[in-house]
């Protein structure tokens, strides 16, 4: 079973790639009308969409990165679009998910309301710069493209050196969090036990979720490729507590830069409803794969995915700038 | 199962994670319905081919082309409700306002704990600009 699986996934990544790849080169890609009928864009979309579904929950990597990159790279939508639709996706996917997190006392909302204060705003001016490069600039498309393949670059190489550390231990909380009550637990099921944390440094943290609030407005992507190694690795919550944290801070964030983009009208019903329901199906049944598929592979084998669309994205836009 | 029971959550929490559940769903079915009734066909605000042949084009350029207006704030869909994918867009506009549900129902249950009081103030405020920001400053921040 675990082969066949192992298969499938290979397969289906090879087709994703290859498919995007052939119709990037066939010039379509560039082209706003293409052969295809018009209606055949929706079911594509929820094709391609019901994939990343499928992969994100294996790989740990939020459908929005998935997302984002391939479409600018294979797709021939508008940036503004797809950073749209992106936002949206990453939203609808962290608001499915973070009220049952919250009542198992694994994400924290008390966590959360002191660093969204300052990542909001942060990933509001970047929703409206993103917004405000692209249609000031008759090539600001092209720098937004390049800048988001460097982006996706850096994520890549936050995920090949970051560690988790499951239970880290934290000694004593710096004199913010203390005040501010930074602690919690969760029933662990596997060790049979409630388990309680406690975090520290809150302000260094909240630094950090700034800039990473700021990229995520700017480009439309999800932020758990960051936020989790900040609230793990630097604040001390257990790898738990830090993926479910994050999923709430995502809500919050992407929920306020999604009214830029809205009111921008660069939110359509025609992009974001088939591929809201293509990731939404996909990531029900890829999570359910996920207990029985080895996630070491599907993690590398998505990295390397994000690897191919950041060189695509980069080379693309150095073609619009015809530097290459 | 009854050590899991005896977990203590905030009541901040579950009030947040309640109030934010209904919102998302309710957004989602919105969203969903009107969204499907509009790409099997139903009547719509903005033509489907119409919109595939420039949906290249930065967004500004895409509304000027497809619909000859530019767009600002929220009167494109909301004055515009009979169209499916406009109602769609509500779908998705009360998604986006289901962290502030969860945020304005917190308030109440801050009780003793003035920080989170004053956080989650703090948090309705941002929220009310980022949606009111393009209506009261429309050319602020990109056309």
């Amino acid at each position: 079973m675990r082969k066949f699986l192992w298969w499938s996934l290979c397969i289906l990544s090879l087709l994703l790639v290859y498919n995007g790849l052939a119709f990037a080169k066939s010039g379509v890609a560039s082209q706003a009308s293409s052969g295809l009928p018009w209606w055949s864009w929706p079911i594509i979309l929820f094709g391609f969409t019901f994939i990343i579904g499928l992969i994100a929950p294996m790989s740990g990597v939020g459908g929005g990165v998935l997302f984002v990159p391939l479409s600018t790279a294979f797709f021939p939508f508008s940036v503004d679009f797809i950073r749209g639709t992106g936002l949206i996706m990453a939203l609808t996917s962290a608001l499915s998910s973070s009220p049952e997190l919250i009542r198992k006392g694994l994400a924290n909302v008390k966590i959360m309301a002191p660093v969204v204060c300052v990542s909001m705003v942060t990933s509001i001016l970047g929703g409206i710069v993103g917004l405000w490069i692209t249609n000031a600039f008759p090539s600001g498309k092209y720098y937004i493209t390049i800048a988001l393949g460097i982006v996706l670059f850096i994520i890549f190489i936050v995920m090949l050196t970051s560690k988790r550390v499951e239970f880290p231990e934290v000694k004593e909380q710096d004199n913010l969090s203390k005040a501010l009550g930074l602690t919690g637990s969760w029933f662990e099921p596997t060790l049979n036990k409630i388990v309680e944390y406690k975090i520290t440094r809150l302000p260094v943290g909240i630094f950090f979720f700034a800039l990473v609030g700021f990229i995520a407005g700017m480009f439309g992507l999800g932020a758990g490729w960051a936020n989790v190694p900040v609230l793990n690795l630097l604040m001390g919550a257990p790898i738990k507590v830090a993926t479910s944290t994050s999923m709430a801070i995502i809500a919050v964030n992407d929920a306020a830069a999604a009214w830029i983009y809205i009111s921008k009208g660069a939110v359509l019903p025609l992009i974001v409803v088939p591929s809201v329901i293509g990731i939404s199906i996909g990531a029900r049944i890829g999570a359910k794969l996920a207990v029985k598929a080895k996630p070491v592979f599907v993690k590398y084998l998505v990295m390397a995915i994000m690897l191919l669309a950041a060189s695509l994205n980069i080379i693309k836009g150095l073609k619009g700038l015809h530097i290459l | 199962m009854n050590k899991e029971n005896k977990v203590y959550v905030d009541p901040l929490n579950i009030t947040f994670a309640k109030f934010m559940e209904i919102t998302t769903y309710i957004g989602l079915i919105v969203m969903v319905i009107f969204g499907l009734l509009y790409l099997f066909g139903l009547p719509g605000f903005v033509n489907m081919k119409h919109a595939i042949s420039h949906w290249n084009l930065p967004v500004s350029k895409f509304w000027e082309e497809v619909k000859g207006i530019r767009v600002y704030g929220y009167s494109w869909f909301l004055t515009n409700l009979t169209a499916m994918d406009c109602l769609s867009m509500v779908g998705i506009c009360i998604l986006a306002l289901a962290p502030l549900a969860g945020v304005v129902s917190g308030i109440f249950k801050t009780k003793g704990q003035k920080a989170y009081t004053i956080f989650f103030i703090i948090l309705t405020i941002e929220f009310l600009f980022a949606i009111l920001k393009p209506i009261i400053m429309p050319g602020v921040g990109g056309h």
